[in-house]
């Protein structure tokens, strides 16, 4: 009898929270399809689009050191990147990491550059590997763009939490406002990428004051990484106000209402945005512990709050 | 009004209304479009939402048996013929070296079938198929034996040779048993409680009315004669009718019951298993009249049985009253299967059937049609083999990717590599299950190819944009998503509902444009959030 009554009360404390606790369909309905238009979905896709559009409005990105828009232009960029160090690779439509290249120091007596692990990347491999990009092999298309940028070189907070990649803060807006926010930090596990559900941690960072309150691996939390050992939890992140505003700008610069917005922070440079995503994920939800129907109830009253969205339910 | 003037108006009531209202509005017209429609059809043409159930149909095959030594041979035998209380149809007959001819004789089909020089052991088979209908009259309680008759029933009134009309203990056991006077209601009633109240008895011969009187116990041919001599007797036309009772299986009994000719029709009584003007469905009429089921050349061995196989079926009154917009006759017309009609009209159903998986419990599937597709692919295989040939298609897909990865080949070349292993990989199937003798299995490659191949291309996507766990998780999602898409659109009574009533569909589209306004929890997202949810730390 007791067990019934157990399991009667752990049913309703399940559906008593589900509508702050946001599922796909709310998501969707809700946040998406009414901020996004889909036209606008290129604008998130395509990084280099989205990198034209922050220049335009000054926020800080990654330098762009050359674009490769075809197979004849790859020599020309090969050329202009012989002798420069420390650069990335990436598809313009590439998704979760597939096509990215990471260049090390330029050894003239090689002729090459190094790679992470110490193998050596000759302009060859590099050429050859621009075709690929070019050619769509790592974005599912017909063809693609392949953009070049300088290697972010992550500040030291960031450094600590994961030295052979980069960690991103994830800031997840609506019109232009942080809403909720966490860092995402690669693992050995997870292949250097950052997703978590890739085997990357997430790391929750309160809005208000830059400090990170909990971590999630797999769904369980977490104090320290678990393969480096470094700790993750009460890190105030230098620089948060400013990751907070290269966010805001990043998120107004672009006509989509409902952001992922992914910052790194380079040493020399500060914030920098690296990409948008027009259709976030919710395990932000998890990492955090914030429903993020509660974190849009507390919203500042400029931005439209959801709930009212909801309600009137326009699609326009 | 015209169509243009109420699509306008729609259009302007849609667009005044708020936005949840549109969508409400949406929902509440389409279904009373659809009740409306419904309703029209029901009312105004007659359709009956009974004739939606399938009906059990019976097939029944005459298996004859005999030894020519080599000389002419002659066998004659009834067919049964369609009539209020069965529909024949499929009629097949095989049966080397004889020649089938048929003519009616009164109200019987009779079949002869005549052979030359016929071997020992020859057999002739013919097959039928048949919806019968259970029958129930109501005799009115007042009516009294009419004074004449239609010329037509002036012989189910004579005497014969074994129907002892005349006889005078006849006349007493209708004065015994009060048959003798009253209404025909009352008259029918003693008679059959007294035929029935005899001792029944497994007589394989024939039993003449008389027999029957005297011994106080007879078959099921006994009863029916004394049954018909009391009517004829007491003024009623009545006739014996020879058939079989249907059961799975196979039998050598036929069986006999009576009619008694009131009011302008032929009533069926069955006194041996107490059937009062009503016959359930399992009774096959084949003769009216007392006829022998086969007579044939003396001397040839014969032997006959019947073989008798049950399946479900559109009831042919529902083929017969949906009238209205009639796909089911356009599709006999333009010569194109049963099965092609309910796949097209059930697959809104079964994507349906996905939707809710997808939405409402949250269970991943390689796109939104493809599990409905492929559950009616599997309709002509069985949802066994449809599983087995999606499972052999992805490991098709899953080797092929990983033997020319590091190739880094382009997207469509790499898929149509991988198109070419399916292909190899079900043929070789086929081949192999040839030889293994695995019947079944041979039918693989009969699986709609179009289809594997949308599934080989979005295992693929999967496995490449998401890896080899989420696509996993697709796969099973489908495999399931497939069953109950299988399971739903294989039904038959839902299959006809849909063709008589489309509109039903309607209410698909409804069902969809609710689902596609549903903010709800996906089923796999409370467990998901469930940290969340419960206010405690994941």
């Amino acid at each position: 009898m007791s067990l019934l009554a157990a399991a009667r009360g752990r049913v309703r404390a399940l559906l008593a929270r589900r509508e702050a606790v946001y599922g796909i369909n709310r998501r969707n309905l809700v946040l998406v399809y009414p901020n996004n238009d889909r036209r606008d979905y290129p604008l998130a896709d395509d990084k280099l689009l989205a990198k034209e559009r922050f220049a335009e409005a000054g926020v800080p990105v990654p330098e762009t050191l050359a674009v490769c828009d075809g197979l004849f232009s790859v020599p020309g960029v090969v050329e202009a990147l012989r002798g420069r160090s420390r650069f990335v690779v990436k598809p313009a439509n590439g998704s979760g990491g597939g096509g990215i290249l990471v260049a090390g120091e330029w050894l003239p007596d090689a002729g090459g550059w190094r790679r992470a692990g110490g193998a050596l990347l000759t302009p060859h491999a590099l050429a050859r590997h621009l075709a690929d990009v070019v050619f769509g092999v790592h974005s599912n298309q017909l063809e693609d763009r392949a953009f070049v940028e300088r290697r972010v070189d992550p500040h030291d907070v960031f450094a600590a939490l994961w030295a052979d990649g980069l960690c991103d803060v994830r800031v997840i807006t609506l019109r232009g406002e942080p809403v909720l926010s966490m860092i995402r930090v690669p693992t050995a596990e997870s292949g250097g990428r950052a997703n978590l559900h890739q085997g990357g941690l997430g790391i929750a960072v309160e809005l208000e004051t830059g400090r990170t309150s909990r971590a999630l691996h797999h769904g369980r939390a977490v104090e320290r990484h678990p393969e480096s050992g470094a700790p993750l939890v009460g890190i105030a992140l230098p620089r948060w106000p400013e990751i907070l505003d290269v966010a805001r700008r990043a998120a107004r610069a672009v006509p989509l209402g409902y952001l992922g917005v992914d910052v790194v922070v380079d040493r020399e440079r500060g914030p920098l945005v690296l990409e948008i995503n027009a259709r976030p994920g919710l395990e932000i939800q998890n990492v955090t512990g914030v429903a993020l129907g509660d974190a849009l109830a507390g919203l500042p009253a400029v931005v439209e709050v959801p709930g009212a969205l909801a309600a009137s339910g326009s699609a326009a | 009004m015209t169509g243009r003037r109420v699509a306008a108006i729609i259009r302007r009531t849609l667009m005044s209304v708020a936005h949840p209202r549109k969508v409400a509005v949406t929902i509440v017209a389409l279904v009373a479009a659809t009740a409306g429609l419904m309703l029209y059809k029901v009312r105004a043409l007659g359709y009956s939402l009974a004739d939606v159930l399938p009906v059990r149909q019976y097939e029944v095959t005459y298996a004859l048996r005999l030894d020519g030594h080599g000389g002419d041979v002659r066998v004659r035998t009834f067919l049964p013929a369609s009539d209020a209380r069965q529909t024949i149809s499929d009629e097949r007959t095989e049966s080397a070296g004889f020649h089938l001819s048929q003519v009616f004789d009164g109200p019987n089909r009779v079949a002869t079938w005549v052979g030359a020089q016929v071997p020992d052991g020859a057999e002739i088979r013919h097959t039928v198929k048949i919806v019968p209908r259970r029958v129930s009259y109501r005799i009115p309680a007042e009516l009294a034996v009419p004074s004449s008759y239609p010329p037509s029933t002036a012989a189910a009134l004579r005497p014969e040779k074994e129907i002892q009309v005349d006889a005078p203990e006849i006349a007493a056991t209708l004065a015994r048993i009060g048959a003798d006077r009253g209404t025909v209601m009352e008259r029918l009633r003693r008679i059959h409680d007294y035929t029935h109240g005899l001792t029944t008895r497994p007589f394989k011969g024939t039993t003449d009315a008389l027999t029957a009187l005297r011994l106080g116990e007879a078959s099921c041919n006994g009863k029916s004669r004394l049954f018909v001599a009391l009517a004829r007797a007491t003024g009623i036309p009545a006739r014996l009718v020879g058939g079989l009772i249907l059961e799975p299986g196979v039998k050598r009994t036929s069986h006999q019951w009576v009619e008694a000719y009131v009011s302008g029709h032929w009533i069926p009584f069955c006194p041996t298993n107490d059937h009062f003007a009503e016959l359930p469905e399992r009774y096959l009429s084949l003769y009216y009249g007392d006829e022998v089921l086969f007579r044939h050349t003396s001397d040839v061995n014969f032997d006959y049985r019947f073989d008798t196989r049950t399946q479900l079926v559109p009831s042919p009154r529902a083929k017969a009253s949906f009238t209205f917009l009639d796909v089911w006759g356009l599709f006999d017309r333009l010569k194109l299967p049963f099965s092609l009609l309910r796949t097209i009209l059930m697959l809104p159903i079964g994507a349906l059937l996905t939707v809710l998986f997808r939405n409402v419990v949250g269970m991943p599937t390689f796109g939104t049609f493809l599990p409905a597709l492929l559950a009616a692919a599997a309709g002509e295989t069985g949802a066994g083999y449809g599983a087995l040939a999606v499972l052999i298609v992805v490991a098709a897909v899953a080797t092929a990717r990983w033997a020319v990865a590091r190739l880094e080949l382009l997207h469509s070349p790499t898929l149509a590599i991988l198109l070419s292993a399916v292909v190899v990989t079900l043929v070789g199937t086929s081949m192999l299950a040839e030889r293994l003798g695995v019947a079944g299995l041979t039918h693989i490659t009969m699986f709609p190819l179009a289809v594997l191949a949308i599934c080989a291309e979005r295992f693929y996507l999967s496995l490449t944009e998401h890896g080899p766990r989420a696509a996993g998780k697709e796969l099973g999602g489908t495999l399931v998503v497939m069953l109950a898409c299988y399971v739903v659109m294989n039904s038959l009574a839902l299959q006809v509902l849909v063709i008589g009533f489309p509109e039903v569909l309607l209410l698909a589209v409804a069902a969809n444009v609710y689902l596609g306004r549903w903010v709800g929890m996906r089923l796999s997202e409370y467990r998901r959030f469930r940290g969340l949810l419960t206010g405690g730390a994941p």
